[in-house]
């Protein structure tokens, strides 16, 4: 068989509409996934039961269903109870956003237990509040340990945008769908949808095993 | 306000459970082949021949790091026309999922025998075992056992991946949530009874997984993380 990349290439400008929704959802979700994940580890972290069992219950309801379900359940499921339509992107956005905080909750919480019980007493023998210590002493420390962790998310975070197709949302993987069924070029269009990736994630993916090292060698 | 009504999807659950079942299928044969090809990987990445551990390393590599609905659209959309055969939506998904998880089974493997001491090959060694032999007696039994919560975490994960296939249409739950749905023009209902289900069964396996590494660390095997 022949290989024609120039059917793709022809259509390139429409690879760059998708990858611009690519990346607006990978932004969005990352800011708010990691974000709500914070709120959701100090959750995880207090010892006060009502806020214990919230973060709790959530971040093992998100963590043991499929993304792809949540997504699904916004997009169909949630607008019967709204009072108005949900568009692709917030359904989407919604489902990985909210799976993302529940993992990194995670991240946050063993980050932040990982501090050294001295720096909470230094801190608060200073005068500070247990929001000030956790600010100006714990979190810095602490968000350097996270880093290799958080970094692994946010690449998990931008695989998952892939998932926003199946409810049409316009990105890399729902353009080259678009691309491969109007020009029945498949196997050009998908193998450049799935180098394209590697090409973005790969940097990424060497820089969290630098950071892994790094971490490693100086702790 | 919405009046919830879950008895149509109760008069479907037949239609439910045969997805589930679907499900479990498709992740119980992307899980056997993909520990077995994930141990070949693995042992070729850590081999000292450039020809055998380059090429582990590249399959590894790529599976890892681009997004499996992509692979999955490429092996049911663009495999079937570059080898020439028919691809059912099934078999995409075992062929993708495998070689998906052995990918990441592999670097469980790797760090798994990594993590044994390197006193335990020169023993082994010492009383004239070959490398094959020091690997699958000594090394390898041991390395399983702590490489065991790891495993069942990854094994969770593929479980998860695998609604994936819906988008292929094959009739896994979600695909059968979308039918019945469609059928009962409940989709609020379908949707929470079937997020319900996948978190029954994932959140089950989630205690046994907690429970065995909670086990494994009071017995002196240090886990991986």
């Amino acid at each position: 068989m022949r290989w024609d990349f120039a059917s793709v290439l022809a259509h390139g400008d429409a690879l760059l509409v998708g990858a611009a929704g690519t990346l607006r959802i990978f932004a969005l979700s990352l800011v708010l996934g990691l974000g709500l994940g914070l709120v959701v580890g100090l959750g995880r972290h207090a010892r006060r039961r009502w806020l214990y069992l919230p973060a709790t219950a959530f971040v093992e309801f998100f963590r043991n269903t499929p993304v792809l379900v949540q997504i699904i359940w916004f997009y169909f499921a949630l607008p019967m109870l709204l009072p108005f339509a949900i568009s692709p992107l917030a359904a989407a956005t919604l489902g990985i956003a909210l799976n993302s905080a529940a993992f990194s909750a995670e991240i946050y919480r063993g980050g932040i237990q990982s501090i050294d019980r001295g720096q909470w007493d230094g801190a608060s023998a200073l005068g500070m509040s247990w929001a000030q210590a956790m600010r100006r002493i714990i979190l810095p420390q602490a968000i350097k340990r996270m880093l290799p962790a958080l970094t692994n998310r946010a690449i998990e975070i931008f695989k998952m945008s892939t998932l926003a197709s199946a409810i049409a949302y316009v990105e890399l993987l729902h353009q080259g769908k678009l691309i491969a069924s109007l020009y029945f070029n498949p196997i050009e269009t998908y193998t450049t949808v799935a180098v394209l990736f590697f090409v973005i994630l790969w940097p990424l993916v060497q820089m969290s095993y630098r950071l892994e090292r790094r971490l490693k060698r100086n702790e | 306000m919405y009046s919830w009504d879950f008895t149509p999807v109760v008069a479907n659950a037949d239609l439910l459970a045969v997805g589930l079942i679907n499900t479990l299928r498709v992740t119980g044969a992307a899980l056997v082949f993909g520990v077995a090809l994930g141990l070949v990987l693995a042992l070729s990445r850590l081999s000292r021949r450039r020809l055998a551990a380059w090429p582990a390393g590249f399959v590894i590599e790529v599976f890892r790091t681009t997004p499996p609905l992509v692979q999955l659209f490429w092996f049911f959309f663009a495999l079937p026309l570059v080898i020439g055969i028919e691809m059912t939506p099934y078999m995409a998904a075992v062929t993708t999922f495998s070689i998906q998880s052995a990918a990441f089974f592999a670097e469980v493997f790797r760090a798994g025998i990594e993590s044994v001491e390197r006193g335990q090959w020169d023993a082994a060694r010492a009383i004239g075992m070959n490398h094959a032999q020091a690997l699958r007696r000594v090394i390898l039994p041991q390395a399983v056992k702590r490489m065991i919560p790891a495993f069942m975490e990854r094994a969770i994960e593929l479980m998860k991946t695998t609604t994936l296939v819906a988008t292929i249409s094959y009739a896994d739950l979600l695909f059968a949530a979308n039918e019945v749905s469609q059928k009962t023009f409940r989709p609020l209902e379908t949707y929470t009874v079937v997020a319900l289900v996948y978190f029954a069964v994932i959140f089950l396996a989630s205690l046994l997984a907690r429970r065995v590494e909670f086990a494994m660390a009071r017995s002196g095997e240090g886990t991986l993380r």
